[in-house]
């Protein structure tokens, strides 16, 4: 049917329709009617009902992917000093050893940029003011940015404040507190990437720090909405 | 529309909460259970997952639960939110309240180590001058200990040791390996008793209300339970000065309701049992509800290393266990500079070494790591905390809850006996893995913030007095003599042990009595 056609054909079916309404409005309008009878349940649009057949609908065949695998995070917290610094630290502290990545392989700057940029201002403070001391630490032993260091002089700037300690006891002073709390950060976060996990899982071993997640039991939806969007990340200043 | 008058209301669901249930019911009372959480499933809410899959990477995800440690990524789920059922505290002086609001409460997670209270605990001002004697003793205590031992399972191996007492245990023979063994002969040249330690082993790895005493109720078809509300506040009969009605919130759409009831059992945990009477200014005729809120000192302690164990030499027969080094201190002496005392829970360990060890990084630390993985051994301190008056819960009428409840104020720190005490728990530490021969690598002397034992305790003390204490020796309120707070709440002191066996008998012995009573007419 030429199109001209298939429109003309719906108009007449649509003139005969509302023909036949017409016809039957009279009888409708006589037929008993019991006071308060609710109007009749307006239908969804469509030709068929919403949804109909979802539950026919074979899962996709798909694993989902985690964006680490193909993305990189993009780091908007730290200023450039900073994030240079921070990924000599990281370089330093975790490099890659026996076919496991490194700190900077498996994105843990970026991570740590990511999660110290949306974590409370006390955590960003000792972030950011251990970064500069680093530096100027770095600057004051060889007058080169701590980001230009070699491992011997990074060594020489971070050893002085590496600590033992017990878990939810981090050292008090500041910037030893950094030190060994980043240290513990990005052993972590290295551990727990993607890339560590692939490492592990090519040498036939399970992935570190599989554990069992809790998913919400019965959310409350009230709290759900009335959550404020978290803030976008700041550039630091 | 309903109008029912149940015989009795039992607010919460946990260890108290079901022992309760499960003594009324199994006399053929009828009873109602509220609990502020759903019913978890762990087969539907949970699943095994890398942490690279998670939003944080495992880490706790930033600002959420700041004063609950013990949540990761993986749990945070199951914790209460403190931004959804706030609490104030001095920020120089923070507490640290952890809750749970699932249905079986904190008995979901708990460690389930099992002890008992001896009498340095409920005898304690007899013993030393100091704060209050509960209003019962061991011997009392001892038919109840000995039934919820059998009902949890509680492996122990007895000692003949008062400050430790022996129980109902499934009998514990198993041998000490080479490090624990050197561990006990350090203990005895320093006259300090290195125990096995006493746990509860449940069933199928469980030990909770949600398995063991729930199900038992509910087998009568005289409980029923409603999930997802918040009970609000308590009201009584203006005639008979009697507990006749709760009013509560569900939790999801916010409809108000309330439920009329013969006797109310207060079991929503210590702190929010007793924020519920303060909200409802009820059974406070003497003035202390609130005050004497007590916990345990944990965090201090050591982590040292067997030599032997390393270099992939630890085997079965040298390393893995744990011990218990009860209270020694302030027993048959007096400790110089404070009074009660501590235990110390002791495990040798088979799995690798926490980093922070290691004054170490990069390659050097792998090495370390790899070197010592299967040496490590471990004291950690479990302190008692003084009972103060000071120490306080109050409403604090410029918070609210996400149901517009008033919110808790928690007052309290920790003073020189606590930190003296802390002190003195990881100096023993030391001299006794040094007296082993094994190589102390790390130390801390700092408590945790006070709460972080998850042992809040006392609040609604009992005593004979009605002056001077909340709850009578039954866990009766003495103004209210159809309310019953069968939590936590009641203690009077809370030693070192973990608290949980002992609320158990408590629970059981209430709900005994209040059965009687109820059968005698005189409740």
């Amino acid at each position: 049917m030429r199109r001209r056609d298939f429109v003309k054909g719906i108009m007449a079916a649509s003139a005969a329709a509302k023909s036949m309404m017409g016809q039957q409005a009279p009888a409708s309008a006589a037929a008993p009617v019991a006071p308060g009878t609710p109007p009749p349940v307006a239908t969804a649009p469509g030709p068929v009902p919403w949804m109909r057949g979802l539950l026919d609908v074979k899962p996709l065949p798909m694993t989902p992917l985690v964006a680490d695998t193909v993305s990189a995070s993009e780091a908007n917290f730290f200023n450039p000093e900073q994030t240079a610094t921070l990924r000599r630290f990281a370089e330093v502290l975790m490099p890659p050893l026996k076919g496991y990545p490194g700190a900077l392989e498996a994105g843990t700057p970026e991570f740590l940029d990511f999660l110290i940029g949306t974590s409370p201002r006390d955590r960003q403070q000792l972030y950011t003011a251990g970064l500069e001391k680093l530096d100027a630490e770095a600057k004051r032993l060889f007058d080169i940015p701590f980001a230009q260091t070699g491992n011997w002089q990074a060594d020489q700037v971070i050893r002085p404040w590496l600590r033992t300690w017990i878990t939810d006891n981090p050292p008090k002073e500041p910037f030893t507190r950094f030190i060994n709390v980043a240290h513990s950060d990005i052993r972590t976060a290295t551990i727990n990437s993607q890339a560590w996990s692939a490492a592990a899982i090519s040498e036939g071993k399970h992935p570190p720090d599989t554990g069992l997640f809790w998913y919400p039991v019965d959310p409350d939806l009230h709290r759900e909405m009335a959550t404020p969007k978290p803030e976008l990340n700041k550039r630091h200043s | 529309m309903a109008d029912e008058t149940v015989d009795v209301l039992i607010i919460g669901s946990g260890h108290s909460g079901g022992m309760a249930a499960k003594i009324l019911t199994e006399k053929g009372i009828s009873c109602l259970m509220l609990n502020a959480g759903p019913v978890a499933d762990a087969r539907k809410d949970t699943e095994l997952k890398p942490a690279y899959t998670l939003p944080f990477r495992g880490f706790k995800q930033p600002g959420i639960l700041p004063h609950v440690f013990q949540a990761n990524e993986f749990n945070a789920n199951t914790w209460v939110d403190e931004k959804e059922v706030p609490y104030t505290y001095d920020p120089a002086h923070p507490y640290n309240w952890v809750r749970v609001r699932l249905f079986g409460g904190r008995s979901l997670f708990w460690s389930r180590q099992s002890f008992r209270l001896s009498d340095y605990e409920f005898k304690s001002k007899s013993h030393d001058g100091y704060g209050d004697d509960w209003p019962i003793d061991l011997r009392e205590m001892d038919p109840y200990y000995a039934r919820v031992e059998a009902i949890f399972r509680v492996q122990g191996r007895p000692y003949g040791i008062p400050q430790y007492p022996d129980g109902n245990f499934v009998p514990d023979d198993s041998p000490w390996p080479q490090c624990l063994q050197r561990f006990v002969a350090a203990g005895r040249k320093f006259g300090v008793p290195v125990c096995k330690a006493r746990s509860s082993l449940g069933v199928n790895g469980l030990a909770s209300s949600v398995n063991l005493l729930l199900p038992d109720a509910f087998a009568t078809g005289k409980l029923r339970a409603i999930p997802n509300v918040v009970v609000r506040s308590l009201s009584v009969d203006k005639n008979t000065g009697l507990v006749n009605e709760a009013h509560f919130v569900d939790r999801i759409s916010r409809r108000e309701m309330s439920v009329k009831a013969r006797v109310v059992v207060l079991a929503a945990g210590t702190l929010e049992s007793t924020r519920l009477l303060l909200n409802s200014k009820l059974a406070n005729s003497s003035g202390v509800m609130g005050h004497y809120l007590i916990d345990q000192v944990y965090g201090p302690g050591i982590v040292a290393s067997v030599p032997e164990a390393r270099d992939g030499k630890a085997n079965p027969q040298m390393t893995g266990g744990a011990a218990l080094i009860p209270r020694f201190r302030n027993i048959d002496s007096k400790a110089k500079n404070f009074i009660r005392g501590y235990a110390l829970n002791v495990f040798s360990h088979t799995d690798p070494m926490d980093p922070r060890n290691f004054a170490e990084y990069g390659e050097a630390l792998e090495k370390k790591l790899e070197s010592y993985n299967g040496s490590g051994f471990t004291t950690g301190m479990m302190g008692e905390v003084l009972a103060r008056f000071e120490n306080h819960v109050s409403i604090d009428k410029t918070a609210v809850d996400a149901w517009d409840i008033p919110a808790l104020r928690i007052e309290t720190r920790y003073t020189d006996n606590e930190f003296n005490m802390a002190r003195d728990a990881v100096e023993t530490s030391i001299a006794l893995a040094e007296e082993a021969g094994f190589e102390v690598l790390t130390r801390n002397y700092d408590p945790n913030p006070p709460g972080y034992s998850i042992h809040e305790l006392g609040t609604c003390r009992m005593g004979d007095d009605p002056k001077t204490s909340v709850l009578n020796k039954w866990n009766q309120s003495h103004d209210i003599k159809n309310l019953y707070v069968v939590d936590g709440a009641s203690f009077v002191s809370g030693g070192w042990q973990n608290p949980t066996i002992t609320i158990l008998a408590l629970a059981m012995r209430a709900a005994e009595h209040l059965g009687d009573q109820m059968r005698q007419g005189n409740v």
